[in-house]
């Protein structure tokens, strides 16, 4: 390779690691395109590997949700290989998994989301000076509270798994680590001076308890005024701002949602099956479809590739997945406009279905009210959908919702851990098997289905949220959760649509989106921007 | 003020997010304290569509002067050379890569994927990806072996999967604060000062390694033991700091009684994952390892791991990281 040759390249349309083409029609947008720009294949390179070699390899996929990888990677071993999990190794695995979203809510919060609530385009508001002086990116005072101290809960993870982000600790049959009694202590410690110092003293304005007592809509208005502090907290002025500017109005999306549950109790959760899983979740899993709830059966997903750069002429369950690419260049002539595949879930009575997956997501599967005892069962957010619709206000609020909630949970997890006892049991490696595991990363459904034959991968298939969420259309031109949510959405300033900006950032979804904005009417161009996700 | 551009090939965003969970300098001290001036990044940036763009040409055409250009993940040349699996601003990202390395003072490449492929580069290696200025361990990569900055360096390697967030943030001090010149490099680009010492360097279990007491289980197995004799443990072969500087301030991977991936080396992940490779040391006869620590033979590895099991004390057969 010469330098002189870098320079020549075919021009494509597509821009960023996601695009998102939109057509706007008197001010609101009618149609959506979502095109994920990037390839690097982890599917096909597992192939043929060692069967845990997707334990180094899957984190690697989402730096940002390396854990999340790991987690579900390992279930997808332990079922596979019938591995027994000491109670110690499930409660790490849950702290650790736990301690990764801890991170990414205010990270992704203040980094990435509301650094838009300073747009120009809501200087209008009479709080706009205050979300200046809150967001405004480095400078900003919860922007740099927020930003610094998400690197604390990830110091627990880094004491059980050695690192955060890409460690690989967690094995089928257990963890790698044996906790000392000082890491469980110190642990304890950081977890408290981050609840501290930012989740009840900056986020909140009151204790963990008191906004966990918020059960309804009419809860969290009447707790927004209840008193000063939680009137001036950076959560009581973001449900006020938001109100102001309209994010309670946009948004909305496919209304169906998917979780596939995460967090195990450990007494349930000794001999992982996949039959098993869903009773001994603790964040529950389930699908939310036409206002009503359905247990999760992974054997319900497919891939559809019809609008993605694969071969392939049917949906397709993931065990027996394919991920054959082809030329973009190739792939535009057949109709084709995206890397991520097009996951469906085949909703009973209703049939194949695009569902978001995300924390609103996992509160509507929460919203279940048939729950054992160990689960998490929670009626926030199903009423708050019910009274006003979803949106990227409740989608946020249903996120930051989780930090009290997890924290809590991992609270419990340490105190439950006996130093004493075993955290690993030696598993048999047999040959051949087949192996599901999953988990909620902080932006949602993230799951592994895997073959071995042979004692090699003979096929991995990863489906992750951002597949969920930024897939584009089906073969039945059924638009993906993005791309519907864009639809309807207003565009106060054509040449400079915030609004886009926070439907597609209301989804985290792991991707640099790119987006363009066209006139419905003249095909012109209106003005192009990038949508700061991640990669 | 020094001026950074930070962009992402096919990366995972890692080493970002070990970015951002520095302190001393954290990444708000960076922007305020030190006047690094980020013009733009993935996650980070401000800048929206036509003014992001407008960033990158006016670096690219020299119209702005760019300091440091960051670059994370692989440069991505499939299918056929034509960089098409990864697009950003109309273009192929490698296309961007060459205009702003070329434009750059000094160009830095952040963790293995932009020092030499790392794991998307693996076998079969689908985005034909490769490194900035290595594919592997073999000099060349994307840029080419000469290849030099406008200072005249080479791209300064900053490897590991992740890079540890000190790793960045002390070289980008180091470069905002006039002391270039102190950053020596090795013989594959990365600062002597991180990479000239071992994994092993402090790695609390390197006195169960000098008397060859090996770990025999994870778990509750690792209070006692090395890693290097039966779990693939890379930390005698792997130039890095990550038991001097640990990681997130507290702990490191053999620490934890995880072994060490090898992953600050060209090779990672090492043989290419194969059947009966991870997490499983590589041996001779069933008993010898294959690798033995750098600079040493296997003559003298076994007459001096005879010794050193004759001579072990009673404790280090017993835990020692004990509740």
């Amino acid at each position: 390779m010469t330098s002189t040759d870098l320079f020549v390249s075919p021009l494509g349309r597509v821009e960023g690691d996601l695009d998102v083409r939109v057509t706007i029609t008197d001010g609101v947008v009618t149609s959506a395109w979502t095109e994920a720009a990037m390839f690097r294949g982890f599917e096909m390179i597992l192939r043929g590997k060692d069967p845990q070699a997707g334990l180094i390899v899957t984190p690697r996929i989402c730096g940002i949700c390396g854990g999340s990888h790991l987690y579900k990677a390992c279930y997808a071993l332990d079922t596979a290989w019938k591995t027994h999990v000491p109670h110690n190794a499930t409660l790490i695995r849950n702290i650790a998994q736990a301690c990764e979203t801890l991170q990414s809510i205010p990270r992704y919060f203040y980094a990435l989301f509301a650094v838009d609530l300073v747009n120009k385009n809501y200087a209008k508001s009479k709080l706009y000076d205050e979300a200046v002086r809150r967001f405004a990116p480095y400078v900003g005072t919860a922007y740099q509270k927020g930003v610094v101290l998400s690197n604390k809960p990830v110091e627990v993870y880094a004491l059980f798994g050695g690192q955060w982000p890409h460690s690989s600790f967690m094995v089928p049959g257990g963890v790698m680590s044996a906790p000392t009694l000082s890491d469980i202590t110190r642990a304890t410690a950081i977890l408290n001076h981050w609840r501290d110092n930012w989740l009840e003293a900056e986020w909140l304005g009151c204790s963990v308890d008191r906004w966990l007592e918020v059960k309804s809509w009419e809860d969290m208005q009447e707790w927004v005024e209840e008193n000063e502090s939680q009137y001036n907290s950076d959560c009581g002025f973001f449900i006020r701002y938001c109100l102001d500017i309209g994010l309670d109005k946009y948004g909305a999306g496919v209304g169906n949602y998917l979780a596939s549950g995460t967090y195990f109790e450990p007494s349930l959760y000794e001999n992982p099956t996949v039959e098993g899983r869903n009773a001994a979740l603790i964040g529950r899993s389930g699908v939310y479809a036409g206002g009503q709830h359905f247990e999760y059966d992974h054997l319900r997903v497919s891939e559809d590739v019809t609008h993605s750069y694969y071969q392939g002429d049917r949906p397709l369950h993931p065990w027996d997945g394919e991920t054959i690419p082809i030329d973009p260049a190739e792939g535009r002539k057949q109709g084709k406009y995206s890397w991520a595949k097009s996951p469906r879930y085949d909703v009973p009575t209703f049939g194949q279905v695009p569902l978001e997956a995300g924390p609103l997501a996992r509160r509507m599967a929460a919203g279940n009210p048939d729950h054992a005892e160990h689960q998490d069962y929670d009626p926030l957010f199903i009423d708050m959908v019910d009274k006003l619709g979803p949106s990227v206000f409740v989608r946020q609020m249903a996120r930051m919702h989780e930090a009290p909630k997890y924290l809590k949970w991992v609270m419990d997890w340490l105190s439950r851990i006996d130093l004493h006892d075993s955290f690993y049991t030696k598993p048999i490696e047999p040959l051949s098997g087949k192996g599901f595991g999953g988990t909620e990363a902080a932006r949602g459904s993230l799951q592994d289905w895997i073959v071995i034959e042979d004692g090699k991968i003979a096929n991995y298939q990863v489906v992750t949220p951002t597949a969920w969420n930024i897939g584009p259309r089906d073969g039945q031109e059924t638009l993906g959760p993005i791309e519907q949510a864009l639809v309807g959405s207003p565009i106060v300033d054509m040449e400079d649509p915030v609004e886009l900006g926070h439907v597609a950032r209301s989804f985290d979804s792991c991707l640099v989106c790119t987006v363009h904005a066209y006139d419905g009417k003249t095909g012109r161009e209106l003005s192009k921007f990038v949508v700061n996700g991640m990669v | 003020m020094s001026s950074v551009l930070w962009l992402q090939g096919g990366a995972c965003s890692g080493n970002t997010m070990s970015f951002l969970n520095a302190e001393e300098p954290n990444v708000v001290d960076l922007i305020v304290d030190f006047g690094l001036e980020l013009l733009w990044h993935p996650s980070l940036g401000l800048e929206l569509g036509e003014n992001a763009q407008k960033i990158f040409w006016d670096c690219a055409r020299g119209d702005r002067p760019l300091d440091i250009f960051v670059f994370e993940g692989t440069v991505i040349e499939a299918p056929d050379g034509s960089g098409r699996y990864d697009m950003f601003a109309d273009r192929p990202m490698k296309d961007w890569v060459i205009d702003l390395a070329n434009a750059a003072s000094i160009v830095v490449a952040i963790g293995d994927c932009a020092c030499w492929g790392g794991i998307p580069a693996m076998e079969p290696n689908p985005s034909d990806s490769t490194g900035l200025q290595f594919h592997k361990r073999a000099k060349g990569g994307f840029l080419g072996p000469d290849w030099t900055s406008k200072a005249g360096l080479p791209v300064i390697n900053i490897p590991g999967c992740p890079a540890h967030p000190d790793w960045i943030t002390q070289i980008l001090v180091a470069l905002a604060t006039g002391r270039t010149a102190d950053i020596a490099l090795d013989d594959l680009h990365r600062p002597q000062t991180f990479f000239k010492t071992f994994t092993q360097t402090g790695c609390t279990r390197v006195q169960f390694f000098e008397y060859k007491q090996s770990t025999l289980s994870f778990g509750e197995g690792t209070r006692t033991g090395c890693l290097f004799y039966e779990f693939g443990c890379r930390g005698p072969m792997t130039h890095s700091p990550c038991n001097r500087i640990l990681w997130n301030r507290q702990s490191s991977k053999t620490r934890a009684g995880m072994p060490c991936l090898g992953c600050t080396e060209p090779e990672f992940p090492f043989f290419d994952l194969n059947k009966g490779t991870v997490f499983k040391t590589q041996k001779v006869s069933g008993v010898i390892p294959k690798e033995v620590p750098e600079g040493a033979d296997h003559l003298t590895y076994m007459a001096h791991a005879s010794a050193a099991r004759i001579a072990a004390p009673s404790w280090s057969k017993e835990d020692m990281f004990v509740v």
